[in-house]
């Protein structure tokens, strides 16, 4: 790291991937869904399934703002950290803000599922259906569908919340949140941890990763 | 504690929803103002109306086991072809005389859960008739699966499927 604290790294190349990749495809998943592109949502929904596993061993073993133990922890903070905001007290963060971890929980949650039910999922015909719909039967493959449907509407409610709240952090409280999660760097923290992808970690992760897909894809 | 994290979060969000989730309902509201009596009319061939409804969809969920059994199959690497055989001889047979299944007062007006739309019965020739082609690719899966012959099983297949999908796009809710 630099001295110039105009260089703090707060988030690793591998987050900022992750959460790109994220945007572009949830619009991509909802409309190869909605176009009936089921060959394409299939092969999307297991990159997104990639992503989010990744995201999830890297919040154990990664870089030190992408782990979830701190975020836990900062979890109590969260009505203090509000108040604070409505004062306009707050400083940036190094890393996920008490509410800001809030939201990723939250957001990962919804994924989760989405992803999760998504495997198991039969459309109205039986034609088509997610790659481990096979290990169920039809009747209960049509119900993990309709709760698919639900709960992507839980997940854009809660991608629009994560939008107001990054656009009242730009415009209210002078924070561009945007930035620093292109360049990885914002000039004005305290670093309290080194960001860092260390090799052995990644290498964990992909293999994990990797292993979990190629079971996935060959349960038929 | 994933599950129930979203719960929590949905009465929040519930505002939101509303923007996102367009497209549906307004068929099933009016259904469940119509009269109960309705439901437990008697139809000319003897059965209630909710007996009619609750058959068909009996009926058609035979179809969807069936059809999603093929499916796994043809998705699997070695597919077992007596499973497809017997799943294919299931389409014709849970789907026969299936054109009376919907008659007049049948439909989500009768107050009972249904899938169906009204539509069926401003264009019951055309609906007819997509059922009729439904039961005859149904019909010429199932001699192709007694046949044996992947490949012409998943063309045979496809084909059905389409007929499905057909009658699903224009006649019933959702999806």
């Amino acid at each position: 790291m630099t001295a110039d604290r105009a260089q703090t790294l707060v988030w690793d190349w591998t987050i900022r991937l992750f959460h790109w990749l994220i945007v572009l495809l949830i619009p991509l998943m909802w409309w190869t869904a909605e176009e009936g592109m089921m060959d394409w949502h299939r092969r999307l929904g297991l990159t997104m399934f990639a992503l989010i596993l990744f995201r999830l061993v890297w919040g154990v073993i990664g870089s030190w703002t992408a782990r979830f133990v701190p975020m836990i922890k900062r979890l109590r903070s969260v009505p203090a950290y509000v108040r604070g905001l409505i004062a306009c007290r707050n400083g940036p963060s190094f890393g996920h803000s008490p509410i800001g971890s809030l939201a990723v929980f939250a957001l990962l949650a919804a994924l989760s599922i989405q992803v999760g039910t998504g495997l198991f999922s039969v459309d109205v015909d039986g034609l088509e259906s997610g790659p481990l719909a096979i290990l169920i039967s039809f009747k209960t493959g049509r119900e993990i569908a309709d709760f698919h449907e639900l709960n992507f509407n839980i997940l854009v409610a809660l991608v629009a919340l994560h939008i107001i709240a990054v656009a009242i952090y730009r415009f209210v409280l002078k924070d561009d949140l945007v930035r620093p999660m292109v360049t990885g760097r914002r000039g004005d923290v305290e670093p309290v941890s080194t960001v860092k992808v260390r090799p052995m970690a990644l290498i964990a992760s992909v293999v994990i990763v990797a292993a979990s897909l190629y079971a996935i894809i060959n349960a038929g | 504690m994933k599950t129930l994290r979203v719960k929590t979060a949905a009465p929040a969000i519930a505002a939101v929803m509303i923007l996102t989730a367009c497209g549906e309902s307004g068929g099933s509201e009016a259904a469940s103002e119509a009269s109960s009596e309705a439901a437990s009319a008697q139809l000319p061939n003897g059965m209630t109306i909710k007996e009619q409804i609750e058959a068909r969809q009996g009926q058609l969920e035979k179809v969807g086991d069936a059809f999603k059994a093929i499916s796994d199959q043809l998705k699997a690497g070695s597919p077992d072809i007596a499973v497809i055989q017997e799943a294919a001889a299931a389409v014709p047979e849970a789907t026969q005389g299936m054109a009376d299944w919907f008659p007049e007062g049948s439909g989500p007006e009768s107050g009972i859960d249904t899938d169906a739309l009204p539509s069926i019965w401003e264009n019951m020739p055309d609906f007819q008739e997509k059922v009729g082609n439904m039961q005859e690719a149904a019909a010429a899966l199932n001699t192709a699966a007694q046949g044996g012959d992947i490949a012409a099983i998943g063309e045979a297949f496809k084909t059905t499927g389409g007929t499905c999908k057909a009658c699903h796009d224009d006649y019933r809710l959702d999806d």
